[in-house]
């Protein structure tokens, strides 16, 4: 990352994600809340593009920003109407605590580790992540598919009404 | 295709969900045998298993991501064992249900072979998704009844248990960040070589593991879900939780502090952080288990007593030389005879719940003039809870409670011997009710014989390791040892 | 490579400047008194629909039948992602990767026999 473009890139994105962040938890209403979220999604996305993480950005922009947020956006409408605001919270005080020292934590880490670095520009292919999809790491693949059908068949249980429960058992 | 091979034990436990899956959607008038398949997919595993051990190739697979060693051959056979036991008692309770037979199996299968993937995998990308999963079973399952109790349940486990995930992580990734590589071996490997430049973010990295893994382990202070879940969640589920997650989240913790953070001036730190986490969880679930009312709650306190005790086996590491893994192989130890026992006492919870609509420890009155065997299995099981002789639990708290005073943790073996005389008060407390107590009803209890079975398993499990330890202690040693070579 | 994003960004920027643009002109415009300021009567604060008017307020309650089906998405959207490297490698990695790929969409495929059968996918009311 050299030259003025990457930089002001970063900073634009940093100030659109921690803003946009900041509102999702300030916002009284959860659906102005998701609407920034996926504003913080969209300036993650961009961070992945600025480290040319290409694949994991495109990922985040169709997993989060196109599935996920809609489950939320759903969530929010399916549920009746009282829900759809934060109710004032005791937390607030201990939460805000709790952050400002994991952020001192990680900020001491972050400055205290010699972190290795590459000395390369990073250069990074799909080709070589499927690549190495396909060998490596072909185990966590498999096994992800069958999460997604485990996810797939509770969900399908779990959502279903009794009505359906009672056809489905004199199948 | 060798990693098939090495795998096939996870791969029968799976076919074995599928094939549970299709015969529910496409024949389902022959769900009744669903159980069955079930059964026979573990049986399948547990022989593949037993190919393995017979053939004495231990090998690494998948790009040494998944470790085939004689570490997870013990968590092979314990899980298939736990899961065939869970399997059997739970059909009586699915068939009165009378829904989701189908996915009830075939989700506990793939919960299953998420356990066995996790104390197999040797890479953090591989344990993170073998930890998701083993997870997302477990909250579909302890959401399975419902009803308000089971909801919540199933709520509270998957929001606590996402912020687990979310916690492990980032210890993964930031470990991940300072060496380069997810492959356990040689994360250790570049931690020895570069010294302690970077105790500061192992030392993060390291506590967010903990805290991560802690909420699986249920220890304090990530153990607040287990006893709403425990009582929300269907009993069965309650009962695989208690046993298989548990389980599973110890042998991944052994594997990765051993293997990747086993650097003396990492393990020094541990060592301590888990006998603190040791004493303060075996007090906490003792205190709070004494007041329960209810069995369910009671049990889900007492499991996180029993997680203390695993503990002191981390914390025993800094024994060094010959003995290295002596804490290690009693964790493991303590985990099979514990497995055996859990189940036992939830076996028979089981039984008797679901015949007299209660989980109150008061109704359990009288019940030995109602059902001999039922009450006898309970508090056999109950007394090797409590860590007294001729049990599996008894040898099992004497071998880990040696490895705590070879490593100087005296103190910490004291606030264990002390937890145990609190144990032996509430735990007494049940078998005293079951046989002194009286009750208005006096019907027998007639038992299923799959309920019989699993139970007469485990009550026998417990008295033979209670009378000749050492084949399990043995296999223990065997196992543990894959850590001494370093 | 990244050259390439930045002009991206740039056609970003202008995308930003249109709508941005047209509200603070509106507002300024405000202060010259060419557009009267504080016109408001209900009409015109009505939501656009097309030109209907509206019934009742615009954040209804939707049918839970959505919610399958936003979970079914999921899903699938996960799963294509998983599928995009694969898809490009699919020429070098032989008939090993081949066959893994096929392994990873069958057990997915599983899942979509049972969802079907099981009528998780017919809209019912």
């Amino acid at each position: 990352m050299n030259g003025a473009g990457p930089s002001i890139a970063f900073w634009v994105l940093a100030a659109v994600t921690l803003i946009a962040g900041g509102g999702v938890m300030l916002s009284r209403s959860l659906f102005h809340a998701v609407l920034l979220l996926i504003l913080t999604f969209i300036g993650i996305a961009g961070f992945f593009v600025l480290l040319s993480a290409e694949f994991i950005a495109m990922a985040q922009i169709i997993i989060y920003v196109g599935a996920i947020s809609v489950l939320v956006l759903f969530a929010i409408l399916l549920t009746p109407r009282a829900g759809r605001y934060n109710g004032e919270t005791k937390m607030l005080l201990p939460a805000l605590l709790l952050s400002v020292c994991l952020a001192a934590v990680f900020l001491f880490v972050i400055r205290d580790a010699a972190w290795p670095r590459v000395n390369s520009e990073p250069h990074f292919n799909t080709n070589q992540l499927g690549e190495a999809l396909l060998s490596t790491w072909v185990l966590p693949f498999e096994i992800a598919s069958v999460l997604l059908t485990a996810a797939l068949v509770g969900a399908i249980m779990l959502a279903r009404t009794p009505q359906e429960e009672a056809e489905d058992a004199l199948a | 295709m060798n990693g098939i091979d090495v795998a096939g034990p996870q791969i029968a436990v799976l076919g074995a969900a599928g094939v549970i899956l299709l015969v529910d959607a496409l024949v389902p008038q022959q769900r009744r045998l669903l159980p069955f398949i079930a059964l026979i997919g573990l049986a399948v595993s547990a022989l593949w298993t037993i190919s393995w051990v017979a053939r004495d190739d231990y090998q690494t697979a998948f790009g040494g991501t998944l470790s085939l060693d004689h570490f997870s051959v013990f968590f092979y056979f314990l899980f298939a064992g736990i899961t065939a036991m869970v399997v059997l008692a739970s059909i009586d309770w699915v068939n009165r249900e009378g829904r989701g037979q189908g996915e009830y199996y075939a989700l506990v299968l793939t919960a299953c072979s998420g356990l066995m993937f996790l104390s197999a995998g040797r890479d953090l990308i591989t344990i993170f998704i073998a930890l998701e999963l083993s997870s997302i079973p477990q909250y579909v399952l302890a959401g399975w009844g419902k009803d308000v109790r089971s909801s919540e349940a199933g709520l509270k486990y998957l929001l606590l248990g996402a912020i687990a995930s979310s916690l492990l992580l980032y210890g993964m990734a930031l470990l991940y960040g300072v060496t380069g590589t997810t492959m356990l071996a040689e994360i250790g490997e570049t931690i020895a070589w570069s010294g302690d430049a970077n105790r500061s973010v192992l030392v993060v990295a390291m506590t967010l593991l903990i805290a991560g893994f802690g909420f699986k382990m249920a220890v304090v202070p990530f153990q607040m879900w287990v006893p709403d879940v425990y009582q929300g969640a269907p009993t069965p589920v309650a009962a695989y939780l208690s046993v298989g997650s548990k389980a599973a989240a110890f042998a991944v913790v052994t594997r990765i502090f051993f293997e990747a953070l086993g650097a003396r001036f990492l393990s020094d730190d541990w060592s301590n952080v888990f006998a603190v986490l040791a004493a303060v969880t075996m007090t906490v679930g003792n205190v709070m288990a004494i007041v329960q009312t209810d069995i369910k709650r009671m049990l889900g306190y007492s499991s996180i007593a029993q997680a203390g005790n695993f503990l002191v086996g981390l914390a025993a590491i800094s024994v060094a030389g010959g003995e290295f893994t002596l804490g290690a192989s009693g964790v493991l130890f303590f985990l099979a005879a514990y497995a055996f026992t859990n189940l036992g006492v939830f076996v028979a919870v089981i039984a008797i719940s679901q015949k007299i609509g209660s989980d109150q420890i008061r109704d359990y009155a009288g019940m030995w003039k109602r059902s001999p065997f039922l009450s006898l299995g309970l508090a056999f099981c109950l007394v090797s809870l409590t860590g007294i002789p001729p049990t599996a639990g008894f040898w099992a708290k004497l071998y880990i409670f040696n490895a705590g005073i070879r490593a100087d943790l005296t103190w910490l073996v004291v606030v264990g011997v002390l937890n145990s005389l609190v144990s032996a008060y509430y735990y007494w407390g049940v078998i005293r009710q079951l046989f002194t107590g009286a009750s208005e009803d006096s019907t027998a209890i007639r038992t299923s014989p799959s309920i019989g079975l699993s139970l007469g398993v485990a009550a026998a499990g417990v008295f033979v390791f209670g009378i000749l330890p050492m084949p399990l202690i043995s296999a223990a040693r065997d196992a543990a040892a894959i850590f001494a070579q370093h | 490579m990244l050259y390439e994003y930045g002009q991206i960004g740039i056609l970003l920027v202008i995308a930003l400047v249109f709508p941005v643009g047209a509200l603070v002109t509106s507002w300024a415009l405000g202060f010259v008194r060419i557009r009267p300021k504080n016109v408001s009567n209900p009409v015109k604060d009505d939501i656009y629909e097309c030109g209907l008017r509206t019934e009742g307020p615009s954040l209804v309650q939707f049918n839970f039948r959505f919610y399958y089906i936003a979970l079914l998405f999921v899903l699938f959207d996960v799963e294509l992602v998983f599928l995009f490297p694969w898809a490009l490698v699919f020429d070098k990695v032989g008939w090993a990767g081949y066959f893994e790929g096929l392994s990873f969409i069958g057990i997915l495929g599983l899942g979509i026999l049972y969802a079907w059968r099981k009528r998780a996918l017919e809209w019912r009311l």
